[in-house]
């Protein structure tokens, strides 16, 4: 009880913190104002229907764009905000725990995350029939828990919010444009396969081009091993100097 | 009557790589009890504050915390104890209110305490501004009642009044008063050595990461009062400055009897002084 009443205050405050922040705000309209606007322009170029590589590269986009930018930069840049604005240590001496501090960060950024995900599945417009709702729901969750864990590990990296940007560019450049690139490349389409945001997008190329998407052991493994490696990596920094460094 | 010790240190040490911040510290807080720690920037104060609190783990010695060891502690410590620091920071976009609520959520506090510690800071009618737009002295107050919502047993205070204009500082000392009378064991640490004498019931001198005096400020003021001195004001507003002697004593009583003194002080040493006297330096050094 204690624990899920500080773990709600922890999540209250981010959720207060993240909506009163235009530019994480922002991002999440940008995201789906691009699929909207994509969308139409792709539509003006093909008499209104988007052929499935138009639909691919629309969900592509979106979802790599909505894990990457608004999963790591929302939790790392509220955390880092933390540390810049000095409450995260008076929050650390309120009797919050770190593992409640981790889950009450985590908790928004990761729901909104999995619900801008549907949301650029709906707005691209794909037929649902061509949609394995139940398998893009748990690899969504999968997908967006591991982008959290690394804005965690962006945030515990960062001193400040310009910090947490600039630490978030590697991250960004590797898990969103991979995928993005994989369209004009086939090594990259191949190396893509190895990174999460990979799997999904190559999930949501599947669903657009009417083919049953199968979850094959490396896809499963890149998406568990990806998850584990970004806790095991949070938890080593976390134990080394906390959430932030004296 | 023997007031409850709350928290006792005992030989303190912290090493920073070659550093020793800390040499042999050791000191007690009593409950109801305000406990200046003075001394320069980077004398410790600080970590020491860092180490009571769990915050920082000292090199040698122990820290005993309302019965606890400090090296056992975990957060559920931090429901007995309240942190202020120079730097405590606000949630710039939340309300005074909410900045409030959320911790009273943590803390388990009811929200009729919100509304108690809001009239105590006198920030009632502030309670729907954001915080980011409060004024310095405002703000302070805010972190403030934001460290004795939960009534602590004891209040750890950095550098409380830092930067602030005197009307709020005055505003804060008579908050710390009014705690201490509620039975608060305050922890405050200032290189403000007027803030000290006027609040605390003891001072330790820290220089150099040891404690070089220790006691009530009058006790220490008379202590190092080795030249004694007074001021007087005679009847034609001539002030003047004597040292005791006999001959002087004679004089002084001279002037009384024959009621030419218009006001006599005696000029112990101020905390300042003090400082100065036992360290051979001046505290803002």
């Amino acid at each position: 009880m204690e624990n899920i009443r500080k773990f709600a205050a922890v999540a209250q405050i981010k959720w207060l913190c993240i909506s009163k922040n235009t530019t994480l705000m922002s991002g999440i309209v940008i995201t789906i104002l691009m699929v909207f606007g994509y969308k139409i322009l792709y539509g003006l170029n093909s008499g209104g229907h988007l052929s499935p590589v138009m639909l691919s590269l629309l969900l592509n986009l979106g979802i790599s764009m909505n894990i990457c930018i608004d999963g790591f930069l929302m939790v790392g840049t509220e955390v880092a905000e933390e540390k810049e604005k000095h409450t995260l240590r008076v929050l650390m001496t309120s009797s919050v725990t770190g593992i409640q501090y981790f889950l009450g960060s985590i908790i928004y950024p990761f729901i909104i995350t999995i619900v801008l995900n549907f949301a650029i599945l709906f707005i691209s417009g794909i037929p649902m029939e061509q949609v394995s709702l139940p398998l893009f729901l748990v690899v969504n969750i999968i997908a967006s828990l591991t982008s959290c864990i690394i804005g965690m590990i962006v945030g515990i990296c960062a001193k400040n919010q310009m910090s947490a940007n600039l630490i978030s560019y590697p991250f960004i450049m590797v898990f969103m444009m991979l995928p993005l690139l994989g369209g004009i490349s086939e090594f990259l389409h191949k190396l893509s396969g190895f990174v999460f945001t990979g799997v999904i997008t190559d999930m949501a190329e599947c669903f657009a081009n009417g083919e049953e998407y199968i979850l094959k052991p490396l896809a499963f493994v890149v998406l568990a091993g990806e998850l584990v490696i970004s806790l095991l990596v949070f938890l080593l920094l976390y134990k080394r100097n906390g959430y932030e460094k004296d | 009557m023997e007031q409850k010790i709350l928290l006792k240190l005992s030989h303190i040490s912290k090493r920073y790589k070659t550093e020793l911040a800390l040499k042999d510290i050791s000191i007690t807080l009593h409950k109801g009890e305000i406990l200046g720690f003075l001394g320069p920037s980077g004398a410790g104060k600080t970590t020491v504050i860092k180490i009571i609190t769990g915050q920082l783990h000292q090199t040698s010695g122990e820290a005993m915390i309302l019965g606890t060891n400090s090296a056992n502690i975990d957060a559920s410590i931090y429901e007995n104890i309240g942190v202020v620091s120079d730097n405590s920071g606000l949630y710039d976009k939340m309300t005074v209110w909410q900045n409030l609520a959320v911790f009273a959520k943590i803390l388990n506090v009811p929200s009729g305490r919100i509304k108690e510690v809001l009239k105590q800071t006198g920030l009632s009618e502030h309670s729907k501004k954001q915080a980011g737009k409060l004024s310095k002295g405002q703000a302070q107050r805010l972190v403030l009642a934001r460290a004795v919502l939960h009534k602590p047993r004891i209040l750890f205070l950095d550098e409380p009044t830092s930067g602030l204009d005197p009307s709020t500082a005055l505003e804060i000392h008579k908050m710390l008063l009014d705690l201490k009378e509620e039975g608060m064991a305050i922890f405050l640490t200032t290189h403000n050595m007027d803030e000290a004498t006027k609040l605390c019931d003891r001072v330790a001198l820290l220089y150099d990461g040891n404690i070089v005096e220790i006691g009530t400020p009058k006790e220490l003021c008379l202590k190092y009062n080795h030249n004694k001195k007074y001021k007087i004001l005679l009847e034609d507003n001539k002030e003047i400055l004597l040292e005791q002697t006999p001959e002087n004593a004679d004089k002084i009583s001279g002037w009384m009897k024959q009621n030419l003194i218009q006001c006599i002080h005696s000029c112990e040493p101020t905390l300042e002084n003090v400082f100065l006297q036992v360290t051979g330096k001046p505290i803002d050094a």
